[in-house]
């Protein structure tokens, strides 16, 4: 697979090496959806590593870096995952077992177990269902993060190694080696459970060896943290106050962060004091929570369709712009490497994209 | 392809066959063993889909030629009429005479019943094309087609039909032997088959747990316990509709989880499943963002717009030819499975306005075009003469 296919040089500045402790919101619709930004995402992070068949690709200046990824997904599977980036040239299973690749997969069994309907739990701080076979696919590493994320007050530490007992034995599911998120209990306490858990898969990542000793930089993908939001509802006590607290304490723990949200019109002028109808719950959150999001973000990468109708050489419009924290880091002396931009682009059916301006 | 006798004619009737028997194809096919009756690899890809039970329907699938395995379907319709029913009804069907698991959710056994009766293979029934050839220009038979690939699928069967008269080679026998991956139905008659007594419904009833929660937990079950190669469709009619659903049940933290956990279930490897379900619009407008999120959460979004009757004009002058049955109304296409969840764009059907018609015997759904307004014919031949002398005034 040619990699100027892969990741298209327009493209590049935007989604190679987010900044240190950088949020990058990526925000789609219906009809323009942005699976195919996050697997940008992922081979600019991975894909030297991966194909390192000499070529200075990407980075230029960090080519010598090495990034690790982890992804959360709730929209979609492993398997989707897994053969999309394949088609890129990602191998994502050998990545996973060197580890510099692990996936979270929030879709397969949030709200349903799916061999025993196991009893969620009444204590709050505990695992749940630590003892049935499908949670340990693998052992958590017992180390903490020192940065003691989130909302610090709710947190004890917590008992350690619950699964650490020897080597990781993947293949045990035919799904892959995933890490799967099951909501237990409702509110605050089964977020504080994610981020503890999605916190120990970036430390195991972290800490890995294959890196110089130092500890690797682990760039965190939330692919659609806003289901969460909208399929919980207010009677389960997570607001979008809760779930931007969480996507806070996410990113103390990582690197660099990545998250996409849905920005289709009824769920975000819905809202607006001058919609005509009363807004449901459901879209005052969201709305509430994409705005929150895109105002903490650096950057702001939003993918819509054509205003014009559907075409056939072209899937949607990328616009590039920059969000609400934008120059307010420390690290934004460093001169920015890429500008604010309006493009089209077009996913072909082999997979690459193409990425071009209006009426080139 | 090079050793392929030049003058026989491509067909994707055969492309069919070697696609599914050669080994070099990607693990989608090698996973899904090929012999399966109903089941059918993509052209575009491999994967495997099956019928949706219209042929049309089919062909509107990305260049999949059917839905593929795994996938959600969503089906709205606006107005109170039950176009989106009748497809389903269609769906359901097909999966009985494939000897597939239909699981009904929401409707008593009643609505197995009137599951249309079948007529046989799509092809033999399909009366398109005795049309087409009538109608048809004159331009080699098998550029016909061309440029159009998400109907090519479909013309596997059609041109092989209708040039069978210039071509009685090994096409038609091909066609013959496999078994047919859709059929026709007919709405006015019942349909009877020995399978039929397999589907399994699973009526609102009052459990202690929410009602979808029960639902869910029941499809799991059902799923895990039938043997592993068994293809599961979903069938859920006209979801959330007060007279069928309790009210409480259309909250987001009911809907949204049931989808979402739905969605999960086909999405592992091993399972087989698709889904189709039908949304009554008029009840949940799609500027909802319950509905908005519904639609997120599925792989496929088709709205159904009906004409109202007071455009009967509009609707038949909108018929191309006097054959043909005027539209019944408009077909939009807000998202195709597989395609969209790669990035979208690139197919050809996606910027072109659909119409449909439902007939006795089929959901036929084509390219939607206005023919001039009749008023204004005058005005056009008269522009056309008004130019015609410029024109030649400019020649010299």
């Amino acid at each position: 697979m040619p990699s100027q296919l892969a990741l298209p040089h327009l493209l590049i500045p935007y989604v190679s090496s987010p900044p240190q402790s950088s949020l990058t919101v990526l925000s789609s619709v219906l009809g323009a959806t942005g699976n195919w930004l996050v697997l940008r995402f992922l081979y600019a992070a991975l894909g030297t590593s991966a194909a390192s068949n000499g070529e200075p690709m990407v980075r230029g200046h960090e080519a010598g870096r090495k990034s690790r990824v982890v992804l959360v997904s709730f929209l979609q599977g492993w398997e989707f995952w897994r053969l999309e980036a394949k088609r890129l040239g990602l191998d994502l299973a050998r990545l996973t077992e060197t580890q510099q690749f692990a996936f979270v997969d929030g879709l397969s069994e949030l709200f349903s177990s799916p061999t025993a309907p196991a009893q969620p739990s009444p204590t709050l701080y505990q695992y749940p269902e630590a003892g049935t076979a499908p949670r340990t696919t693998l052992p958590i590493r017992s180390q903490r993060s020192p940065l003691a994320p989130g909302p610090a007050g709710l947190r004890q530490p917590i008992p350690v190694s619950t699964t650490s007992d020897g080597s990781p034995h993947k293949s045990a599911r035919e799904a892959g080696p995933v890490k799967r998120l099951h909501l237990p209990v409702d509110g605050v306490a089964a977020l504080d459970l994610f981020e503890r858990e999605i916190t120990a898969v970036i430390n195991r990542l972290k800490s890995s060896p294959g890196g110089d000793g130092n500890e690797s930089e682990v760039l965190l993908v939330v692919d659609q943290p806003d289901l969460l939001l909208a399929a919980t509802g207010p009677s389960r006590c997570i607001g979008a106050t809760e779930i931007g607290e969480w996507i806070m304490g996410l990113q103390q723990a990582a690197t660099a962060t990545v998250a996409t949200v849905s920005a289709d019109s009824p769920l975000i002028h819905n809202a607006s004091v001058y919609a005509h109808q009363a807004a449901t719950p459901l879209e005052t959150e969201h709305a509430a929570f994409a705005v929150e999001l895109a105002h903490r973000a650096d950057m702001v990468m939003q993918l819509r369709n054509l205003e014009t109708g559907a075409a056939r050489d072209v899937s949607g419009v990328l616009r590039v712009s920059k969000g609400g924290a934008w120059g307010r880091r420390e690290s934004a002396g460093v001169e920015e490497s890429w500008e604010e931009k309006e493009v089209l682009y077009f996913v072909q059916r082999d997979g690459g994209v193409i990425v071009f301006g209006r009426g080139e | 392809m090079s050793f392929r006798k030049r003058n026989i004619g491509l067909s994707t009737g055969t492309d069919r066959t070697s696609i599914s028997n050669s080994p070099s194809q990607p693990q989608r096919t090698t996973q899904a063993p090929p012999p399966t009756p109903g089941i059918r690899p993509s052209p575009d890809d491999g994967r495997a889909t099956i019928s949706t039970g219209s042929p049309s329907l089919d062909n509107l699938m990305a260049g999949h030629g059917g839905l593929p395995l795994g996938k959600i379907l969503l089906v709205e319709e606006n107005g109170t009429t039950d176009f989106a029913g009748a497809l389903l009804r269609y769906y359901a069907a097909e999966g009985v005479v494939q000897d597939q698991k239909v699981h009904v959710i929401g409707m008593p056994e009643q609505w197995g019943r009137t599951l249309p009766g079948l007529i046989g293979p799509a092809e033999a029934a399909n009366e398109m094309p005795d049309r087409r050839k009538s109608e048809r220009m004159k331009i080699a038979w098998r550029y016909e087609r061309l440029g159009e690939f998400g109907a090519g699928v479909a013309g596997a069967r059609v041109p092989a039909a209708s040039a069978g008269d210039q071509i009685p080679s090994s096409t038609d026998g091909s066609l013959e032997t496999q078994p047919a991956f859709c059929h026709a139905f007919d709405l006015t008659k019942r349909l009877i088959h020995p399978s039929i007594g397999n589907i399994t419904y699973m009526p609102i009833a009052p459990s202690r747990e929410p009602l979808l929660v029960s639902i869910q937990r029941k499809l799991q079950v059902v799923i895990a316990s039938s043997p592993p190669n068994t293809v599961h469709r979903i069938v859920i009619p006209s979801f959330l509709n007060p007279t069928v659903y309790p009210p409480e049940v259309s909250q987001p933290e009911n809907v949204l989880p049931f989808l979402h956990s739905l969605r999960g279930l086909m999405s592992l490897p091993t399972s087989r499943i698709t889904a189709m379900i039908t949304l009554p619009l008029s009840l949940f407008p799609r500027t909802s963002g319950l509905v908005r999120w519904m639609e997120i959460l599925s792989d496929g979004v088709i709205e159904l717009c009906p004409f109202p009757h007071s455009s009967d004009a509009l609707s038949t002058s909108g018929a191309a030819t006097a054959h043909e049955e005027p539209p019944q109304g408009m077909l939009k296409m807000h998202r195709l499975p597989v395609l969209h969840e790669r990035g979208g764009g690139g197919d050809h059907n996606i910027g072109q306005d659909w119409a449909f018609t439902l007939s006795r015997r089929k959901f036929e759904i084509k390219p939607f075009s206005l023919p001039p307004a009749e008023g204004d014919t005058e005005a056009q031949d008269k522009a056309r003469s008004d130019k015609m002398p410029k024109m030649a005034d400019l020649e010299f």
